[in-house]
């Protein structure tokens, strides 16, 4: 996030896209509330008519996968009424040209062909979000887990350069980050890109600052993103991994292939807490601590270092996370971490790090959590970005094209999937799934569907069905809302024994690599009318959670 | 309120003037005094915000600073000249040449009174621990009243499994609809009948399960007496006082709420979580229902309390730590040796702290010479 999550109080103007907000974000999603409550207006987009749209004053109904349509004819429309910040433009930015080229033919009557929204919402939709002077864009991923997810975001940040709605405020660019610690996990450099603080592994003087800490060769050659190592797991380029924290058997896409490459490993360790779907294919399982029985910090969505306390002691023999990959970094070889604990670790990471060089746990003991870029001891932290003016140099327009989604509905495959997250589970669901009190709310898989497609397939509410795509299929209990547009079904990833994963499409951002979760062909079938044969089924697994 | 049927959408309130506006308001200011201290004050400002800003203790039970005032306790009320009764600090304005007193004896004794009232209705005593019981324990109870005879209905079948509404302690303050209202936004529950029978309830009594409630439990976490708990926590509520404190930050989504995990030292056991007070943290006291509640899986039975390696026969067994990261290093060590440094992957996990992140891109890199590391959260 640009802004902090405080600042949305004061919002004038909300535009909250590819974001159900309540139910991923819900405290964050309180502020909102309360800003929309204030007087604030509210601008929702979003393919399912989610809570937030009932609170609206415009709701944009616009079909998976289509928003840089809807993007570019906002962009049309700021530029052809003039709504433009000139000064902004000449000051902080470059390429304006070329986006107002490329945007010249996205009328809104050509995006609403395309995008579903009437052309006339989409400019009252841009002259208020233009017109406002605290205009804040928050998105999730419903932006960007698509293959033309960066372009999606593109879209919205020349939404933000052309408007002059950054470095103030109230008024920025707002991905809210899904987890915990997305943020910190990117900052500390889990990446194949960079190491910690987003300096790029490529960039010699960067590798010969990380050498000369770590005293050892390090590669300048970027690796592999998450998306590309499952698929060369297939290929047998891939023969080790080490997952720690996450089961791929349930949130990788396409989980289906995946899953008979598996053998290809001749090595996978796992470090988790429960024995996950991918736990129990591992060679070596670590057991590890949740964040109540260790020490550490987390990175929320608005750059706030906080700190995680021990609270209980793990179960049995279970340990820290961070104890284990030291001495599992010191078995393989390499002992320069000996010894240390989370505050040293800390430290070692912030010295590397320009951005963050100012943060260390005394501080934050202080004076509570710190936002980066925090760049020494007496710097204050910042609370919105680009304050004056962009980070580095100017800030670039960048023009997009609208790119159809990999798989759409044809007549085998008529309808169109997206999937998602609930409020009342996590993810996975390794951790709400063993919580009854939720479990009252949502037990098993459902699959949210208009009543007139439930008619023509004759269907009825609650009714078990299966949902299939090219790539598998999973039974789902029929929830008939009118939450979905016709055509369109939703289902949640949370459920082991209805994986979501089973159905997606692995075709990947070409930046990023994030899958396309949010779009594919389906039919829903009848339990018990299905052809045998007909689609490759996944693999069930033996053991799911109760 | 009234008029508003239950899971409608909240009506707008331009008014709505519990927000952090003061930028717009103008430069204006006017000068009160409170208990001798001579201050400014901005108009729009209520006495009981003045009041804090000097240091002065005004007592509330139906404030929050997340709501709307409305003044309905009385607990707050305090002499001005402006008025020749009593006026509530929470919702009265400030106004220029003001003279504010808190604490005269007036005052007092209608503190008072006022607590021998709420004490006179509550059959169980006051709860150890709650804002009612500070206020009775720093002002005093007199006259002492016999018991009065008025049971509020409760909702005895109400089967969601985290909030308790225990209707023996309400004092019908009704900070926990205003929250619904206000900062939740769900109008899952009101008050509802009349007179002495006014009880906190949902549409036809119905369980929260099956009303627009999302269990936020933002309803617990303002009410002033006890009267809403956790229910997992209930047979405990006397003692909450005992059970230590853990200021950490949630594991769930992206937003970083601080909360308080509530331990039990001796049964190694987190017993119930709490927020901060208002105001001082980025979630503003408020918490969701995973945040709130589920955080079963600490202590799960299910839970890995032992390294796992596979045996000869294909299964995976129990082993002792020096055992399973020898394993885990000569598996890993024994690829790059075979295959080459690049056909080792490493998953880190955005649920994982920083430094654990750090540290996984660190083996990857140090360790390995490999790039091929990225964060679980990248699809």
């Amino acid at each position: 996030m640009t802004n902090s999550i405080q600042e949305i109080r004061n919002a004038d103007c909300l535009f909250v896209i590819g974001s159900n907000t309540t139910e991923a974000h819900p405290v964050l999603a309180m502020e909102m509330k309360r800003a929309v409550l204030r007087g604030a207006k509210l601008i929702v987009a979003d393919p399912r008519r989610i809570w937030l749209a009932g609170m609206a004053d415009h709701y944009l109904q616009l079909t998976p996968g289509t928003d840089v349509s809807l993007l570019n004819a906002m962009a049309h429309v700021i530029i052809a009424e003039g709504l433009t910040d000139e000064a902004f433009i000449a000051q902080h930015t470059e390429g304006y040209e070329a986006v107002a080229e490329a945007v010249a033919e996205w009328t809104p009557e050509r995006a609403e062909v395309i995008c579903g929204v009437p052309a006339e919402d989409i400019r009252v939709a841009a002259r208020l979000y233009a017109t406002t002077h605290k205009a804040g864009i928050y998105y999730t991923l419903g932006i960007t887990e698509h293959t033309h997810g960066t372009d999606n975001v593109y879209g919205l940040s020349n939404l933000v350069l052309l408007t002059g709605h950054l470095g103030r405020e109230s008024s920025g660019l707002n991905p809210l980050r899904g987890q915990n610690n997305v943020q910190g996990a990117n900052d500390s450099g889990a990446s194949p890109l960079y190491y910690p603080g987003y300096q790029r592994v490529a960039e010699p003087n960067v590798q010969a600052r990380f050498e000369q800490a770590w005293g050892v060769d390090l590669d300048p050659i970027p690796g592999l993103n998450l998306n590309e190592m499952m698929k060369v797991i297939r290929t047998g380029e891939m023969r080790g991994l080490f997952v720690m924290g996450e089961d791929i058997l349930m949130s990788e896409p396409n989980v289906s292939q995946l899953e008979a490459a598996l053998p290809n490993l001749e090595a996978l360790v796992v470090q988790d807490i429960f024995l996950t779907l991918t736990a129990q294919r591992a060679d070596v399982v670590f057991p590890a601590s949740c964040f109540a029985e260790k020490e550490g910090t987390f990175t929320n969505s608005e750059r706030r270092v906080q700190r995680v306390r021990k609270a209980v002691a793990p179960p049995g023999q279970a340990r820290a996370d961070w104890q284990i990959l030291l001495d599992l970094t010191a078995r393989c070889g390499y002992d320069g971490n000996v010894g240390m604990d989370p505050s040293q670790i800390y430290d070692e990471m912030a010295a590397l790090c320009d951005k963050f060089a100012g943060i260390s746990y005394a501080r934050i003991e202080a004076e509570g959590g710190l936002q980066w870029p925090c760049p020494t001891p007496d710097h204050p932290g910042t609370r919105f970005l680009h304050q004056d003016g962009p980070l580095r140099g100017k800030a670039q327009f960048i023009p997009i094209d609208y790119r159809r989604s990999t798989e759409l509905p044809d007549a085998d495959w008529p309808m169109l999937l997206s999937t998602g997250r609930t409020l009342y589970h996590y993810n996975a669901a390794t951790q709400t799934r063993r919580e009854e009190g939720v479990n009252d709310k949502q037990r098993s898989c459902f699959v949210e569907l208009h009543p007139l497609d439930a008619a023509n397939l004759g269907v009825e509410d609650q009714q078990i069905v299966q949902v299939e795509t090219r790539r598998g299929h999973i039974d789902a209990a029929v929830r008939l809302t009118n939450r979905v547009a016709l055509g369109r079904i939703w289902l949640p990833m949370h459920f082991a024994e209805a994986r979501a994963n089973l159905l997606t499409v692995d075709d990947g951002d070409g930046v990023t690599g994030t899958a396309e979760y949010k779009v594919c062909a389906a039919r829903i079938v009848p339990a018990g009318t299905v052809p045998a044969g007909t689609v490759p089924a996944g693999t069930v697994p033996a053991e799911t959670l109760g | 309120m009234a008029d508003r049927k239950l899971g409608d959408p909240i009506a707008r309130d331009p008014d709505h003037r519990n927000d952090d506006h003061r930028d717009d308001l103008t430069a204006q200011s006017v000068s009160i005094v409170i208990d001798g201290h001579q201050l400014h004050a901005s108009p729009g400002e209520t006495l009981l915000e003045a009041a804090r800003r000097v240091g002065v203790v005004i007592p509330t039970l139906c404030h929050d600073d997340r709501l709307k005032p409305t003044g309905a306790c009385r607990m707050c009320l305090v002499e001005s000249s402006d008025n020749r009764r009593m006026v509530p600090a929470c919702r009265h304005p400030v106004a220029d040449g003001l003279e504010v007193v808190t604490d005269s004896a007036r005052v007092q004794r209608h503190r008072r009174s006022l607590l021998s009232l709420y004490a006179a209705d509550a059959p169980d005593g006051i709860l150890p621990g709650t804002e009612l019981d500070a206020h009775v324990l720093r002002y005093g109870l007199e006259p002492t009243l016999p018991q009065a005879e008025a049971p509020r209905a409760g909702r005895p079948d109400d089967d969601n499994r985290y909030i308790l509404f225990q209707p023996d302690r309400c004092i019908l303050c009704a900070r926990c609809t205003r929250y619904c209202d206000e900062v939740e936004a769900v109008a899952a529950i009101t008050l509802a009948q009349r007179g002495s029978q006014t009880t906190i309830a949902t549409v036809d009594n119905v369980s929260l399960l099956d009303s627009t409630c999302e269990l936020c439990g933002g309803c617990i976490d303002t009410c002033p007496t006890g009267a809403l708990v956790e229910r997992k926590a209930a047979d405990r509520q006397e003692d909450f006082g005992d059970l230590e404190p853990v200021r950490t930050t949630c594991n769930y989504c992206g937003v970083g709420c601080q909360f308080d995990l509530q331990v039990d030292r001796a049964e190694n056991k987190v017993v119930r979580v709490t927020s901060p007070a208002p105001g001082l943290t980025t979630n503003d006291g408020n918490l969701c229902v995973k945040g709130r509640f589920a955080y079963g899986f600490i202590g799960h039975p299910e839970r890995l309390t032992e390294p796992l390696i596979r045996d000869k026969s294909g299964q995976l067994v129990a082993t002792d730590w020096d055992t399973a990261l020898q394993r885990a290093a000569d598996l890993l060590t024994g690829v790059r040796d075979r295959h080459g440094k690049d056909s080792l992957g490493f998953i880190s996990s955005s649920r994982c702290t920083n430094e654990e992140n750090y540290l996984v891109q660190k083996l990857a890199r140090a360790a390995f010479g490999t790039n091929n590391c990225h964060q679980c959260a990248a699809t």
